[in-house]
């Protein structure tokens, strides 16, 4: 299992950087405001040049063809780093799950001409008299496809219906132990507990869990307990402790700060 | 979150009696790769960071982006996280919209964004706005072209309402009479086409002023107006032909994606769908070209009139990376300082 790091709002940048300071797999924005996600998205992806760019998109906010544009920028601005985590938001499952299907269609490189349950696209509207009947949203992502997760309180039937993987909440929300598998949990920030915690969901095959820091954690603190125990320990089954348990090499120039 | 909102017209030194007032950008951002000038799309954010990086150094006041739909170039349809990877990379620029198509938006989603980008930057984020024109990017969008008027100022009404509680200033696009008075007496600063020559341009900043004249307010509390205007600083004959050549090109993109100037009073109408080179020449010709001293003389007349945010259109079709910032530096060392604040002692 890889971990990765729940950005806080408003700190993004910083936060981003350091998790890929630490060597995490990925981030993950918006999970606090769903209206500035991509905003916050792109500040990770600037201050960052590996790790994955997961984002949070409220469905039903806004037109999929609009999220679709904004999401392909940002792709375009992290060089396909980008991961999609639609969140069902007050949709129901088949609203959700056509609304995941435009943003899809639109992030492909087809032109898109839907009819589904919640979206015609292009509308077709009588006044529109020029418009043709299939469109291209462009430009087009920078990666080949862009992976899609939901979360969301309709999460698991619109998933269903998508073939999309949910974002887990709990190591029990795993569905299938051979497929990619997402998590996301809060740790906090005490080594025994945090290590039973996250062992938890490797045992229960997820595959990429975010963890979300505690509120008044000391982060460089925190980040070091991440990077140098619990990363290791579910990185590799039977991880040797000896190496983390270890001195820590001595800096220099400079003085030893741990 | 509350921005710490930077006035729009705040001064960036000291002002003295020498020098000018006005304010200096570059534009217009579209993010386009096109048939003539190939490139990738992730290289063309990854350049427009750079250069921001470079205007901010050069010490250019405003980067503006533009925005169109479903263009195979990838004209960027989405400019609030375009603005926000370049407000994540500078800390003085400011960045303004040269237009977002308002009606095709939630407008109380946008003012959210757009609140958001405005405090996280510090203030630097113009929010100019537009109506758009494209059959095409109001069917792709779901909406009816019918209903862009009603859209508009529907949100409008909420932008204003977010920019008097500290959200992002207000600029708009407008080429026509009565929508420019209209901009006027809602009181907010209009960013001028490049393709609008000087006089039409001096028209439509008297009939800018009446609209803000005729809503109750005085003259002297008028924000000032913006220009963007094609220029290209140079002596040298080759490089002057070279330079209207990129003009010509990048217009001809804007034929492809059917827009037209229509005619307001003693101008006539450019139609750059139904009649391209015309128009395309026409749109040429108001390149400011020459040495420093002609390009400062012709920028003064715009100043004399109002128009002191100037945005030099200078993201052309077909130009070299090396021309390009090659222009930028000139521009800069040879043009802004004669035109600009000067630093107190």
């Amino acid at each position: 299992m890889r971990l990765g790091l729940v950005l806080a709002e408003g700190r993004e940048a910083e936060l981003a950087r350091l998790a890929e300071a630490h060597g995490l797999f990925g981030v993950l924005a918006g999970l606090g405001n769903p209206l500035t996600a991509v905003s916050a998205a792109v500040y990770a992806s600037t201050a960052t040049e590996f790790v994955r760019i997961a984002v949070r998109v409220r469905l039903g906010l806004e037109h999929p063809i609009t999220l679709a544009e904004e999401l392909s920028i940002l792709d375009n601005v992290n060089n396909g780093r980008t991961v999609v985590i639609a969140d069902t938001g007050e949709l129901d499952a088949e609203a959700a799950a056509d609304e995941v299907a435009v943003l899809r269609e639109a992030l492909a490189s087809r032109p898109i001409e839907h009819e589904g349950a919640r979206w015609k696209v292009p509308a077709g509207l009588p006044a529109n008299v020029t418009a043709p009947n299939s469109i291209s949203v462009t430009p087009k992502p920078a990666q080949l496809e862009v992976p899609f997760w939901v979360m969301g309180p309709q999460a698991a039937e619109a998933g269903r219906v998508a073939g999309l993987q949910i974002l887990a909440r709990t190591p029990s929300d795993v569905s299938d132990p051979k497929l990619l598998q997402p998590g996301v949990t809060a740790i906090k920030g005490e080594l025994a507990i945090d290590r039973a915690h996250v062992t938890a969901w490797a045992s229960a095959s997820v595959t990429h869990l975010f963890v979300e820091l505690p509120m008044q954690a000391e982060t460089g603190k925190v980040m070091a307990l991440v990077s140098r125990y619990l990363a290791p320990e579910v990185g590799m089954p039977h991880f040797p402790r000896v190496m983390s348990d270890s001195r820590v090499p001595l800096p220099w120039p400079g003085e030893r700060r741990d | 979150m509350v921005a710490t909102q930077l006035p729009v017209n705040a001064p960036l030194v000291v002002e003295t009696d020498q020098g000018g007032l006005m304010r200096f950008g570059v534009g217009l951002f579209s993010l386009q790769c096109t048939a003539m000038q190939p490139a990738h799309w992730a290289g063309a954010y990854r350049d427009m960071r750079e250069h921001a990086v470079l205007m901010e150094e050069l010490g250019y006041d405003e980067l503006w982006l533009s925005e169109h739909h479903f263009f195979y170039d990838g004209y960027c349809p989405a400019l609030l996280p375009a603005a926000a990877s370049v407000l994540s990379v500078t800390e003085r620029l400011r960045v303004g919209t040269g237009m977002l198509l308002l009606p095709m938006q939630d407008p109380i989603r946008l003012a959210a964004v757009a609140g958001d980008l405005a405090s996280r930057s510090g203030g630097r984020l113009d929010l100019g706005v537009g109506m758009g024109y494209r059959d095409i990017e109001f069917d792709g969008h779901g909406i009816s072209r019918k209903q862009r008027l009603p859209r508009m100022v529907k949100g409008l009404e909420v932008l204003e309402a977010a920019e008097a509680a500290g959200g992002p200033p207000i600029w708009m696009g407008a080429q026509l009479f009565d929508p420019v008075r209209r901009a006027g007496e809602r009181g907010h600063p209009i960013l001028f086409s490049a393709a609008l020559p000087f006089e039409r341009c001096k028209t439509l900043a008297k009939v800018w002023e009446e609209g803000w004249v005729g809503a109750g307010r005085q003259l002297a509390d008028k924000p000032a107006l913006g220009a963007l205007r094609n220029i290209w600083l140079t002596e040298d004959p080759k490089e002057r032909e070279a330079a209207r050549d990129w003009v010509r090109a990048s217009y001809v993109q804007y034929a492809g994606l059917g827009w037209t100037l229509p005619a307001v009073g003693e101008h006539e109408q450019a139609d750059f769908a139904e009649e391209t080179d015309k128009a395309i020449a026409d749109t040429v010709e108001t390149t400011i070209t020459g040495s420093a001293e002609e390009c400062i003389h012709q920028l003064r007349e715009f100043e004399a009139i109002g128009i002191e945010h100037i945005a030099f259109r200078l993201m052309l079709d077909g130009e070299p990376r090396a021309a390009l910032e090659s222009q930028l530096r000139r521009l800069a060392e040879e043009v802004m300082p004669s035109l600009r604040p000067k630093m107190a002692a």
